[in-house]
């Protein structure tokens, strides 16, 4: 039967690989299991085969697409440009169509519909937060237990959505932020050091009512349709805004695909995307933002795969941390996936684990008890492996928290 | 039982993959030719790939070894079906003995994996092929495989000290070892470079190099290749060895640049990677021997790498260039031919012709220190007759180095890709000594069939004399 949605790879884009394998070791799955079925190329190749119609989407293509992490660390060191990223996509919505199982419809309906429902991710953030009060793990399934041990205390954080701020300082223009599906009930206290930031460099911060979660859950699971839906609502939402900010690496980097999600317009939008952190080191860079001379100690840098791999931005979360008075510890020069991956750290628990156990290593043996991560998945995993001994906390916050007391108080110009 | 009852017996169902996707994506490596798998095994211990190749033997299969698949010659590539023996889950680095410079290692180490683990003792494995990120050592030791800093320290052949191999019976085979002189026949140079056709490596005893105490590395750019050609073969007339001498020609160095932005120079007819090892008073001495002679050759610009992490930044350009091809069509034929280095300027000139003859775009990179030519055919194998097209313009090529005396191949290896050409280089007499030892190695044609030797290679049915000057 071969591929049946529009989605499906290209032979365009497959054919970009050459099969070199210089990617393999760069592969977590690969390293995991010494399998070419379960590296780039061969993902790649099994992509290939059934576009050749030497293969069916059968449940052997399903296994090989689906113990994929969708780190992309593949495609940043693929120097044939192999779009690794949006050919995994379009396979995954291969498998949405052709292998609806329960589990699939039920991950359409919550990362495609209920992400999108601000009323549903209020209300989950309500029962959740009266489960992290009591304690009560127990009651949630085994899959989610761990990852949830590593959120942040949920009761009681504010809300930035449809709100706005007045720069203060010279004014520099309007930046929009993307609130987020969960970074905004459940990571507030990131948006805030963003907001600060921007303010403080003389940014005016809108936070746009209309729109909804980026989509890049719904993207990377294969539910396109409901992706697109999201991706237009956005470009809608977003419109007239120069600068658009996400604090969430996975989000920055899907947004920075709109151009495939919502067609020209979206690609018009995707051209102003910026991750926090490239916005925030370019601040600092030119001036605008401080630089702190009191030394902090070290901080262990966890590149997430999204920033580093699919943005391949890497230097701006270190000179952030040392504007902060940080000195950065460099934890991993592969930088390869804690296995958080989204969704991955619940549907394949044990690779997640495994991999997480790696990356928390890493970090023990850096000999810093903070870490800084610009990805919520990420630093989800991290908590939940390191324990309370240890802090992980957005770069961005951690500036924040030195420009705030480079001020002596929390200064009543950047109250809100 | 079956063949596949047996392997699931010895190593579990995880380790043994037998459905047609799985064999599908066995079928290739980083060449041109599919194959047809059987099954693929991945045994971790030397005792695994001894019962592995008994049961393999009692089903009457070939067994094919295989690396990282990184090899560009179809060496991995079984051609009648058989057990594809996979070593990446064996890459323990068993001891790394600092004091006598050398490592026992698992074949599925990769080979940047084992230089990273020798750093701490300021060592590194010399031999570094381009695809050093991700091939392994025994895929290295099978191919007998170089790069670019093998102009100096020689290919890994010169970097094997000891190797423990599984034999077509299922006995296992200790050759070599840390004493400097192994009494006895040396049975290491013949299994050195046999490209997976007498055994399998299942330990590596490799010898381990110290980091050099200084280094330069000069970028070098021209206005044509005979220029960049001259220049090579003026350094190493001028007596100097460099550690490498690495050329890439103007199409190769747009791709790359495409990709990794690291301010090559685009508008370069040819550039040059020059780099020198050792004390800094000779490194900047021979830095400046490189600098005039290419000053004498016209260069246009000679740039200095100024730190560790630009020196990294333009090997990592260089090192990447065949994945870089994908950008200029969907399909590339690369060759690995060697000509002498006075012959340089002119096989450039004809190798381009050839290209325009068959209508095959030419990208061109390769190790211009020791003469070892990579040139890469780009086509689209979806185009009726393109294949056919690139096959008759390789076998110009290859004539074309080995008239020039030059050899067959620089370091890829034979495999399926150069074996019936064989005869281009090799009298009946050489073919024949080949042959035996592959017949007492492997009497039932086990290991890897029909690789390196062509059929009829025991039977004097060849013969073109070596050509006059061959350098090898
Ligand atoms: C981008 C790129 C750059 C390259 N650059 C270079 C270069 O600069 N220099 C160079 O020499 N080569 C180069 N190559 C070719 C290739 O990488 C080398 O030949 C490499 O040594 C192959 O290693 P592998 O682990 O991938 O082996 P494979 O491709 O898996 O196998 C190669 C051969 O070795 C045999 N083999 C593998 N393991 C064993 C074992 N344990 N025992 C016995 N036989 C075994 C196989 O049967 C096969 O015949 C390059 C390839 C690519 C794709
Ligand atoms: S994805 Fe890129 S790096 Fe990996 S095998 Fe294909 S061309 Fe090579
Ligand atoms: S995205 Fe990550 S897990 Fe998936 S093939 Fe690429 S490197 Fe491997």
């Amino acid at each position: 039967m071969g591929y049946v949605t529009a989605e499906a790879p290209t032979r365009v884009e497959l054919a970009t690989c050459v099969q070199c394998g210089l990617c393999l070791p760069h592969c977590p799955t690969f390293r995991l299991t010494g399998l070419e079925t379960a590296s780039p190329r061969g993902r790649l190749m099994a992509m290939s085969a059934v576009l050749e119609g030497f293969a069916e989407v059968d449940d052997v293509f399903v296994e090989i697409i689906d113990f994929c992490l969708g780190c992309r660390a593949c495609e940043a060191v693929c120097p044939g440009l192999t779009p690794y990223g949006r050919v995994l996509e379009g396979a995954r919505a291969e498998i949405a169509t052709q292998h609806p199982t329960p589990s699939r419809r039920l991950r359409r309906w919550v990362l495609g519909r209920a992400l999108a429902t601000r009323g549903f991710v209020s209300a989950a953030t309500a029962v959740a937060a009266v489960v992290q009060r009591l304690g009560a793990t127990w009651i949630l399934p085994a899959a989610v237990r761990r990852s949830f041990t590593g959120l942040r205390p949920l009761a009681g954080r504010e809300r930035w959505i449809g709100r706005s701020a007045e720069p203060v300082a010279d004014p520099l223009g309007t930046a929009a932020l993307l609130a987020g599906c969960v970074m905004d009930p459940w990571f507030s206290s990131v948006h805030e050091a963003t907001v600060g930031l921007l303010r403080r460099a003389g940014y005016r911060v809108v936070v746009p009512e209309a729109q909804t979660c980026c989509g890049a859950l719904a993207a990377h699971d294969g539910h396109a349709s409901e992706a697109r839906r999201m991706a237009r609502r956005n470009v809608a939402a977003f419109a007239g805004f120069d600068l658009i900010v996400a604090d969430a690496a996975g989000c920055s980097a899907h947004l920075k695909e709109y151009g495939h999600w919502a067609g020209d317009v979206g690609g018009a939008m995707a051209e102003r995307v910026r991750d926090v952190t490239e916005v925030v080191a370019e601040l600092i860079a030119d001036g605008r933002l401080p630089r702190s001379e009191l030394p902090r100690g070290p901080v262990a840098v966890q590149d997430p795969c999204h920033l580093r791999h699919a943005q391949r931005v890497v230097e701006a979360p270190r000179t952030i941390l040392r504007a902060a008075g940080y000195e950065p510890v460099e934890i991993d020069q592969d930088a390869m996936c804690c296995g958080a991956a989204g969704t991955y750290a619940i549907l394949r628990p044990d690779t997640s684990l495994e991999l997480g156990r790696r990356k928390a290593d890493q970090v023990r043996a850096a000999g810093s008890t903070v870490v800084a991560s610009a990805n919520p998945g990420c630093e989800m995993q991290l908590r939940s492996l390191l324990g309370p001994a240890y802090r992980v906390a957005h770069p961005v916050e951690l500036y924040w928290e030195a420009v705030v007391e480079m001020a002596g108080r929390v200064p009543a110009e950047v109250d809100r | 039982m079956s063949l596949q009852t047996d392997l699931i017996g010895l190593l579990g169902t995880d380790r043994v993959l037998a459905s047609g996707l799985d064999r599908y994506l066995y079928g290739k490596d980083a060449g041109v030719y599919r194959g047809e798998v059987t099954v693929v095994a991945l045994p971790e211990t030397t005792e695994e790939v001894a019962e592995i190749v008994r049961i393999a033997a009692r089903h009457g299969v070939p067994v094919v070894p295989r690396g990282a698949g990184t090899g560009l010659a179809g060496g991995a590539v079984p051609l009648g079906g058989g057990v594809v023996v996979a070593t990446t889950r064996m890459n323990q680095i068993f001891e790394i003995d600092a004091a006598n410079r050398c490592a026992w290692v698992g074949p599925g180490v990769i080979n940047l994996d084992l230089s990273r683990a020798a750093e701490p003792y300021g060592l590194h494995f010399a031999p570094d092929p381009s695809s050093q990120s991700a091939c392994t050592i025994g895929g290295n030791v099978a191919n007998n495989s170089g790069g670019p800093h093998c102009l100096a320290e020689g290919s890994t052949v010169n970097h094997v000290l000891g190797l423990e191999v599984v034999l077509a019976d299922g006995d296992v085979l200790v050759v070599g070892g840390k004493a400097p002189d192994p009494i006895g026949l040396d049975l290491r140079g013949i299994l050195v470079g046999s490209e997976g056709t007498l055994g399998i490596v299942t330990k590596a005893l490799v010898r381990l190099t110290p980091n050099p105490p200084d280094v330069r590395t000069l970028l070098i750019t021209f206005d044509s290749v005979e220029d960049a050609a001259a220049t090579v073969s003026g350094v190493i007339a001028a007596g100097l060895v460099p550690a490498a001498l690495e050329m890439m020609d103007q199409r190769m160095t747009q791709a790359v640049e495409n990709w990794l932005g690291a301010g090559l120079p685009t508008d370069a007819a040819a550039i040059l990677l020059a780099e020198v090892t050792g004390d800094t008073p000779a490194v900047e001495a021979e830095a400046d021997v490189i600098r005039a002679v290419a000053t004498e050759h016209r260069a246009r610009e000679i740039r200095l790498a100024r730190d560790e992490a630009e020196r990294a930044l333009l090997w990592k350009g260089r090192k990447s260039a065949f994945g870089a091809v994908a950008q200029a069509a969907p399909d590339y034929y690369l060759h690995d031919t060697v000509v002498p280095r006075t012959k340089l300027v002119e096989t450039m000139r004809e190798v381009y012709e050839i290209g325009e003859r068959y209508g095959l775009t030419m990208m061109n990179v390769f190790h211009a220190g020791d003469g070892n030519l990579h040139p890469l055919m780009m086509f689209d194998a979806s185009e009726p007759g393109a294949l056919e097209r690139v096959h008759a313009a390789a076998d110009e090529l290859v004539e074309l180095c080995v008239r020039n005396g030059g050899v067959l191949s620089g370091e890829h290896g034979i495999g399926k890709e150069k074996r019936d050409l064989m005869h281009l280089m090799f009298t009946p007499v050489d073919l024949d000594a080949q042959a035996r030892i592959k017949e007492a190695f492997d009497p039932e044609g086990r290991f890897n069939p029909e690789k390196v030797l062509p059929a009829g290679s025991r039977c004097f049915d060849f013969g073109r004399p070596i050509p006059e000057g061959a350098w090898i």
